[in-house]
């Protein structure tokens, strides 16, 4: 099977395809947020804590590319059908995981917003609940790419 | 005169039973030709087996997912797709005219087979 490097559907859903590749920033980037805000938390260091605030931005930000290509290769390579297995508990967890980054942005964003008040801690509960899930989602697509077999 | 007679009986009643077994041996055999030819095709190890197919025009090819995860077969020139498979999950294709069909998993590109129909 020959592939055409510019046709615009062999690009997508090359065996390379770009969710496979996309998706290792918006997880090492989060697991790495959640480190430095464990540790802003810990030592209380300004600097880790912007460290912690910028690496979950390019989190959250990179979750948008990932989340397309990877619906993108469900409609098109799967030609949207039913999902089960598998297959659907990975699209249902990287959707929650996608979320919870989100969420957890926010929770940075508004109190950078509003200078007074401080980081709740609760976030750091929700922070280890979105590492889980991405750990889960992650360990699934690595099984349906077959990098775990 | 009467010897005669009763051999004359004789060997048309051998005549009638060996036209009998004869009609049924063909009836056996059209049936046995007539009879749709089924194959297989593993799904096991991000591979299919066998890789490389030949049947005969009308034969049922089963693909069966042996895998853990889940599979596809679709072909590259659109005579057949199948749903996704879960383990121990099967698709069947009856090929109704002769020709080569490359196809591989939409899941994982890189596995591919081929089936001829010659």
């Amino acid at each position: 099977m020959s592939a055409n490097p510019f046709d615009i559907r062999t690009v997508l859903l090359a065996s390379h395809a770009q969710h496979v590749v996309l998706i290792h920033f918006p997880i090492a980037l989060f697991i790495m947020a959640v480190a430095f805000d464990y540790l802003a938390q810990w030592t209380n260091n300004r600097a880790l804590a912007a460290a912690a605030y910028f690496n979950l931005m390019v989190a959250a930000l990179s979750t948008v590319p990932v989340v397309v290509t990877g619906l993108v290769a469900w409609q098109w390579a799967l030609e949207g059908q039913k999902l089960k297995g598998i297959l659907l508990m990975h699209l249902v967890l990287g959707c929650a995981s996608s979320v919870l980054i989100w969420f957890v942005f926010w929770i940075h964003l508004r109190a950078r917003r509003h200078p007074g008040e401080s980081l709740p801690t609760y976030r750091l509960s929700i922070e280890a609940i979105a590492v889980l899930l991405v750990g889960l989602t992650g360990h699934l697509g690595g099984f349906l790419s077959g990098v775990n077999a | 005169m009467r010897r005669s007679v009763s051999s004359i009986a004789l060997i048309a009643a051998l005549g009638i039973v060996f036209m009998a077994i004869g009609t049924m041996r063909r009836g056996l055999i059209a049936r046995a030709q007539s009879k749709p030819e089924s194959t297989a095709v593993k799904i096991d190890n991000f591979s299919f087996g066998p890789a490389t197919l030949t049947v005969s025009v009308g034969t049922t090819v089963t693909w069966t997912n042996r895998d853990d995860i889940p599979h596809t077969a679709v072909s590259t020139d659109g005579v057949f797709k199948s749903k996704v498979m879960d383990t121990d999950e099967q698709f069947s294709f009856t090929f109704p005219k002769a020709g080569t069909h490359p196809y591989f998993c939409s899941i994982h590109p890189k596995m591919t087979g081929k089936v001829v129909v010659q």
